[in-house]
């Protein structure tokens, strides 16, 4: 009968030691298992050898089943405390630290009964516990479902081939002739030609291979760009500018009064050194003071002081806003349509869903006689590129633009009406400092891109991404963004 | 943004409409003004700040009697005379006062509650934290004589009895002490701080107010005072006429009775409350052109009426325009387009067809974004996982753990959120070597890469702020040597058509011998070695890490 070469380095390896599993096989031969496995089985076929194939299951225990094995369960934590203390009562069990995740399994167990003060039952000690020690000291142990479920035990399942040598196998290892069918092809049979006589062995083709982690775009960077190729595609050009950056491109010229309170010492960061700007254009700050302190034309100013050191004042920025107001103060003609998708930094919080720093979208669109209509229609197709749709638009207030609009938008998974931006026409007190004329509108909007990813892909906590407390795992096991 | 908590009982009964929950959370948010959640005394409300005229029940309910076409146009309340005079005595640090006599009021059954609520919410935003405006009401059976006098007293000068607040049991106390001791006095004294005189208000009895601090125990209001001496002090006489004109508004709309107060300063008498109007005028293209639909000059007087102003029409061969009256409680009315988005939202917003701007313009990315775009590419070719790393860090991680000092031109944050942010970041690594010491349970190799945002000092720039893009990579994992690393340097500078060199170097971060200077077209634009196995044992990376950064436009 003739064999494959991978047949015959499998016969060969097996007949060394009469029985063995395909991983030592695997790792012998210098095959993957899937050649070896696919060699077995015509080595079976062939009968050479007999194959069993087993599926055992072992169990581990998870981190909080370790930290259990250790400290005991957290019921029996708040056992032994009432044992302790004699007329305990919730409030003083609130306390502890095991009782959030304890307290409902001492209930569930009969450990105690709750009244005006919680009183100790009988607590024998439970296969669960038996379970976790033994599995802590490296036994086996009889598992019970609940531990497993309660997730402090992992089941893992272990698939095993094992091959065992037959006599007429042990005779066919004797012979030395095997034919030319090929494992892999090399490039000596490329050279020689012998390819042309050869037969390939059979592999396992469903056998399981190793993944490969090759490079790949950060998800956030992904959905950057892809709101990048939206906007190029709708007609913006992309605008860079400063992070840190004098209030007054910041503020000033966004007609926030400087007593406003969100320009307060605790919304922005301020630097160490350097603390203010060298150089601020004049005739602008002049027009700038002009129309906070007067108003602009037709119209009233503040009712606050008006300083060029506040003005000059450095920060990070806390919005890219500041970029369209260097960009206006650059004698743009309309048309035109700008945006950036880049970091601001705000000193509010941080958790789950908030970032010390992150990356907004803003757009705005110069024009004629532009009205609310097309501040609204330019939102529509915007978002529609990322499945959201049946907009809605609530009016608003910003300092900077009137009409201002909230804008709210479909979940696409949920359904539910979340805010997914803020808008506006530019006051004219924003516009009339840089000398465009009264006929000129400029619309405008930001929003957070953070936000727009994780309505996307549902991440729960934006740490995850974006930062160094991001997990590897999950940016390389991401779907990769398309549509 | 200010939360004002309202009974809805209360509310109906001022709409003079039963609302049920969701309708007045239905009605309020087409107002603009969204429901928060469930106080302890009723509905939460977010006021959004353009409108302090709505920070109480009284407001919101006087803004849905508009919106329900129950109330329009202007209304002003009657203001009858009074004998009362403030003489003022020249206080620089704080220079206006204006009042007002509120009569037959009736305070039971939570309105005291509503009106201290909403005197809270104008100090803290039109009032700018009592800075800019503080309100002091009084019983005005409470003060002697009908002349009162506003002057300044140094700090130690006279003594009054302030209200006890917060434990504070009545006592005579100086204003300095009150600063010192007084619960109050200590969160408002900021105020004043290193003033030598501060402001107080005198009756022929004595000083019975302390503004912008604490009123006087004598004249404390209760449920059962009905007549009402209201006092308002700030730096900013405009300002302080909005905040009285607000409070007024509530109590007229209460049923209360005001009068007028005449305030006396030494070059001038005037009479407060100021309730005058004023005017603007807008065009009637240009309220269609702003909101892009046509109305009839009817359509847009009613309109206005229904957000509580009057319009008169003055139509001329060219335009008709309207000369619109903006009542006195409204402080957000400053430009003629104002006056539109309130048209706009009369209107309905949501009821306008969204329309694509038929404007052509040419879109186009950043050469900055072209550039780190295509070094990102390369890299991610090369094996590279891009990463996202915060621009703000600390020194620990920034210098410390990478064994070398903070540079004298690193940049600090003066007032940081946590000291773990309180770092510009001057270059990438720490970042990259941070990402692997939170990774160590993950496959190896992880090659990690970051194109991103790094800044210095630098006295040559306008900001005084050098800020740069850097390139930086790491290979980690049992075949991570400096080799490595060099092998995917020279493979990205020659994407670029570049030509790189490694003179060696010495740096703390790196192993002795096996670390060079990134030369770029002959220009130094960075580093590259094997990371120091002290700084991976530390972070207890257990595989070996080669690393390289540089200055992006090098690249160029």
């Amino acid at each position: 009968m003739t064999l494959t070469s991978n047949e015959r380095r499998v016969l060969d390896t097996l007949a060394e030691r009469d029985e063995a599993d395909a991983e030592t096989l695997a790792e012998a031969t210098g095959l993957g298992r899937g050649p070896v496995e696919g060699a077995l089985s015509m080595l079976e076929e062939k009968g050479y050898v007999e194959v069993e194939e087993t599926a055992e299951t072992r169990y581990a225990l998870t981190d909080e089943g370790s930290e259990y094995a250790d400290d005991a369960l957290p019921e029996r934590r708040l056992h032994d405390y009432l044992v302790e203390n004699d007329g305990a009562t919730m409030d003083e069990l609130r306390e502890l630290d095991a009782f959030e995740i304890g307290i409902g399994h001492l209930r569930r167990k009969g450990w105690a009964d709750v009244g005006e003060t919680v009183e100790p039952n009988d607590a024998p000690r439970g296969d669960d516990e038996k379970a976790l020690e033994a599995l802590a000291e490296g036994e086996d142990a009889d598992v019970p479902e609940m531990v497993v479920e309660r997730g402090l035990v992992e089941r893992v399942e272990e698939r095993t081939v094992v091959a065992h040598l037959t006599d007429e196998g042990r005779a066919a290892a004797e012979k030395t002739t095997a034919t030319e069918e090929k494992g892999e092809l090399t490039h000596d049979d490329l050279a020689s030609g012998d390819w042309k006589d050869a037969t390939f062995a059979d592999y396992n083709v469903e056998a399981d291979a190793e993944t490969t982690f090759g490079g790949r775009e950060h998800i956030l960077r992904q959905m950057a760009n892809r709101v990048k190729e939206v906007m190029t595609s709708m007609g913006f050009q992309e605008m860079e500018g400063p992070h840190v950056d004098a209030e007054f491109y910041i503020n000033d010229c966004l007609f926030m009064p400087q007593d406003h309170p969100a320009r307060t010492h605790w919304d922005k960061f301020l630097l160490e050194e350097p603390t203010h700007i060298d150089e601020l254009p004049d005739e602008l700050v002049e027009n700038v003071e002009k129309v906070h302190l007067e108003g602009a034309e037709g119209g009233d100013g503040y009712h606050s002081a008006w300083e060029r050191d506040v003005a000059r004042t450095l920060n990070l920025r806390g919005h890219t806003t500041s970029l369209s107001m260097r960009y206006l103060a650059q004698d743009v003609e309309p048309p035109a349509r700008y945006f950036s998708v880049d970091k601001v930094y705000r000193n509010d919080t941080l958790d789950p869903t908030h970032l010390l720093e992150f990356f907004q979208i803003e757009g705005w669109v110069m024009a004629r006689d532009l009205s609310v209509r097309d501040l609204m229609g330019t939102f529509v197709e915007f978002y529609s590129h990322f499945g959201i749709e049946d907009i809605e638009f609530k009016p608003h207030y910003n300092p900077y633009t009137e009409p201002s609009f909230e804008i709210f938008g479909e979940h696409p998974e949920t359904g539910e009406l979340i805010e997914i931006g803020n808008s506006g026409m530019f006051r004219r007190e924003v516009l009339e400092p840089h000398g465009i004329d009264e006929d000129v509108e400029v619309m405008a909007w930001g929003l957070a891109l953070e936000r727009l990813l994780m309505l996307i892909y549902g991440f729960e906590d934006i740490r995850d991404v974006h930062g160094t407390l991001c997990d590897l795992e999950l940016l390389r096991e991401v779907p990769v963004l398309w549509e | 943004m200010a939360v004002v908590e309202v009974e809805l009982e209360e509310l109906s009964r001022l709409v003079g409409r039963d609302l049920s929950r969701d309708e007045a959370i239905d009605e309020l948010f087409s107002l603009g003004v969204e429901f928060e959640g469930e106080g302890e005394d009723g509905l939460q409300f977010e006021v959004v700040p353009d409108r302090p005229d709505r920070l109480s029940v009284e407001g919101l309910a006087r803004s849905l009697r508009y919106q329900f076409g129950d109330d329009r146009g202007v209304r002003v309340p009657n203001l009858g005379e009074s004998d009362y005079t403030i003489r003022v005595e020249g206080v620089p640090e704080r220079p206006y006062i204006v009042g007002a006599v509120v009569r037959d009021v009736d305070l039971s059954g939570g309105v005291l509650d509503s009106i201290i609520q909403l005197q809270e919410k104008l100090h803290a935003t039109l009032g700018r934290r009592r800075s800019k405006g503080a309100i002091g009401v009084h019983d005005l059976t409470m003060l002697k004589g009908d002349e009162f006098v506003y002057r300044d007293v140094a700090p130690e000068e006279d003594t009054f009895v302030p209200l006890e607040i917060g434990g504070e049991q009545a006592r005579e106390m100086t204003p300095g002490e009150v600063m010192d001791e007084h619960p109050v006095g200590k969160e408002y004294s900021r105020i004043l701080e290193g003033a030598d005189r501060v402001p107080a208000i005198y009756d022929d009895i004595g000083m019975f107010s302390f503004p912008p601090v604490i009123n006087g125990k004598r004249t404390e209001v209760r449920e059962d005072s009905r007549d009402l001496l209201i006092e308002m002090t700030g730096t900013d006489e405009w300002t302080v006429d909005k905040m009285l004109n607000i409070l007024v508004y509530a109590f007229a709309d209460r049923g209360a009775t005001v009068e007028e107060v005449e305030v006396e300063y030494d070059d001038r008498r005037t009479l407060k409350p100021d309730l005058s109007t004023e005017s603007k005028t807008v065009g009637h293209e240009r309220i269609e052109s702003m909101l892009g639909v046509e109305l009839s000059a009817k359509e847009v007087v009613d309109y206005l009426e229904r957000s509580g102003m009057d319009a008169t029409v003055e139509a001329s061969d060219d335009e008709t325009v309207y000369d619109v009256t903006v009542p006195p409680y409204r402080t957000d009315v400053m430009h003629p387009l104002d006056v539109v988005d309130d048209i706009g939202r009369a209107y309905g917003f949501n009821e306008m067809e969204p329309r694509y701007p038929d404007v052509s313009t040419v879109g186009g990315l950043s050469d900055g974004t072209r550039l780190e775009n295509a070094v990102r590419k390369q890299l991610v070719g090369l094996g590279f996982q891009d990463l996202l790393n915060f621009v703000l860090t600390n020194d620990d991680d920034c210098y410390g753990a990478m064994r070398r000092d903070a540079p004298d031109d690193a940049i600090r944050v003066a007032n940081p959120y946590s000291e773990d942010y309180s770092v510009v970041r001057s270059w990438l690594l720490p970042s990259l070597v941070s990402v692997l010491a939170n990774n160590t349970h993950r496959e190896y190799p992880q090659n990690l890469a970051e194109v991103g945002f790094c800044a210095a000092r630098d006295d040559d720039e306008n900001t005084g702020v050098r800020e740069e893009t850097h390139v930086a990579a790491v290979v980690c994992g049992s075949d991570a040597g400096y080799e490595a690393a060099k092998s995917r340097l020279a493979s990205l500078v020659e994407d670029f058509d570049a030509a790189l060199e490694t003179p060696a170097t010495e740096h703390p971060s790196f192993i002795d011998g096996r670390a060079a200077n990134v030369v770029i077209d002959g220009e130094e634009a960075g580093v590259i070695g094997e990371i120091h196995p002290e700084i991976l044992a530390e972070r207890e990376i257990l595989q070996p890490v080669a690393a390289f950064e540089f200055e992006i436009d090098a690249l160029r």
